[in-house]
């Protein structure tokens, strides 16, 4: 049996680990693209136990010869790549709560190399090994891109950038038979817990306007769904955003 | 509209053709890639007095269309990230500087979807920017400023690339025709609530 190959940013926790463990769970060959070795190597060591094939690559999304290194890394082990996922989000995105007046050069350019540029470096680098396999690219997006935040307003741009990239992908890639999608995902993430610490209210906000009641759990309700969008089963869904958020953003 | 209304753009002649035909004065900006200029900008903008409307156009070059795969970093970087930065820097002045009660209105060069393709880097700043002003709707609505977006492709797009057509002809638009109309309806009290709207200016392309 030939594994589906697959590449995920960021995924070292969160809910890319959630991805990578839900795509294990299929048995996908799963590349763990991030930046801290030993959290990579335990979430791969996880994908592996749930019976898929696990594997740590280095990555700073930022960087063009890192990510295009992933890249070729994960297609010389596997010889394809059925899907790429860009997860990765700036570290700062739950570090600052501000109006857009108060944001720095540093702290804006830092949200667009993370998330923007990591998406386009993705994008390009796996193109052709998506070509070749038909695959899918993901990107990570949020609620914030459609609705805007009054203090993450920098986050909600390149949220929204990144789905605005996404589609024209979608238009460029259908041809060739890549798809490309988005996932706005709402989960029990160390980033959300760290918003939440630094927000008193926020957490109310955010529950108070969920019909679900409750947060994804990133494997269960983001990983599965995600692993939906990468797979033949999605084989007609492109330039979509799911929102998997429980029904709190209902825009689409 | 009542009050001054002022327009932050690039310091040329449509510019100025732009801001005249809106009754603004223009507080010019810098050219996106010019990182320090944008900081002189910024700082300088505390001297500037506040105006009831705030207009925000800043033009996309003018590119052939160009597939991702093909698209170097530095065009990357040209044509999709040094514009947003340039918005968020842009836009986070333009707020401080908009009056209690006034309108701010950001006019972005965006592809419909249906005509994106090639011109990623374009939608990207473009669905970015819709974000950023929708933040400013929400963070600026206390003090009752209303934000909101106009998109055209005037500037990206000659014609429809694909079928099928728009509904409305004269596709792509032209600034005269579409946008300071839309522009002026957002700027003016007919509009008193309608804050966080992206209104394509597009003859129907996208909605």
């Amino acid at each position: 049996m030939v594994r589906p190959a697959v590449l995920i940013t960021g995924a070292s926790g969160g809910v890319g680990r959630g991805i990578a463990l839900a795509c294990g769970e299929a048995g996908w060959s799963v590349w763990i693209a991030a930046r801290r070795p030993a959290e990579g190597e335990a979430v791969a060591a996880e994908v592996t136990a749930l019976g898929g094939a696990g594997h740590f690559v280095a990555c700073d999304v930022a960087e063009e010869t890192s990510v295009a290194g992933a890249v070729a890394a994960a297609v010389a082990a596997d010889g394809r790549l059925d899907g790429a996922v860009h997860n990765a989000t700036s570290e700062m995105s739950a570090a600052k709560h501000a109006p857009l007046a108060d944001f720095t050069l540093e702290e804006m350019r830092h949200h667009v190399a993370v998330s923007l540029r990591g998406s386009y470096l993705l994008a390009r680098a796996a193109y052709p090994h998506l070509k070749a396999s038909r695959g899918a690219l993901l990107l990570l997006t949020s609620e914030a891109g459609f609705e805007g935040k009054a203090r993450l307003p920098v986050y909600a741009a390149v949220k929204a950038a990144q789905r605005g990239l996404g589609r024209a992908l979608a238009r460029e890639w259908g041809p060739d038979g890549v798809r490309v999608n988005c996932i706005a995902p709402l989960a029990t993430t160390p980033a959300l817990a760290e918003a939440f610490a630094r927000d008193a209210t926020m957490k109310a906000r955010v529950m108070g306007r969920n019909p679900m009641g409750r947060l994804g759990d990133p494997l269960a309700d983001i990983g599965r769904a995600a692993r939906f969008l990468l797979s033949p089963e999605s084989a007609y869904v492109t330039g979509h955003t799911l929102m998997a958020d429980g029904g709190s953003c209902p825009v689409t | 509209m009542s009050g001054t209304t002022i327009v932050i753009g690039p310091d040329d002649g449509d510019s100025q053709r732009f801001a005249s035909a809106l009754g603004a004065r223009l507080v010019p900006a810098p050219a996106f890639a010019d990182e320090e200029g944008w900081r002189a900008w910024r700082d300088a903008l505390v001297s500037e007095p506040k105006a009831s409307g705030v207009v925000v156009s800043l033009p996309a070059a003018k590119h052939e269309p160009a597939a991702i795969s093909t698209l170097a970093l530095e065009g990357w970087m040209a044509r999709g990230e040094a514009p947003l930065l340039g918005w968020m820097t842009a836009l986070g002045g333009a707020a401080p500087l908009c009056a209690d009660g006034g309108a701010i209105v950001a006019v972005v060069d965006g592809p419909p979807p249906l005509d994106s393709a090639g011109l990623a880097p374009e939608a990207a700043v473009a669905e970015g920017v819709v974000a950023l002003v929708r933040s400013l709707a929400l963070s600026e609505g206390r003090r009752g400023v209303r934000a909101n977006t106009v998109t055209t492709p005037s500037r990206l797009l000659s014609g429809p690339p694909i079928a099928p057509d728009p509904p409305l002809a004269g596709f792509p638009g032209t600034i005269e025709e579409d946008v300071l109309a839309a522009v002026r309806l957002l700027l003016s009290a007919d509009a008193a609530y309608l804050s966080g709207h992206c209104l394509p200016a597009d003859r129907g392309r996208s909605w």
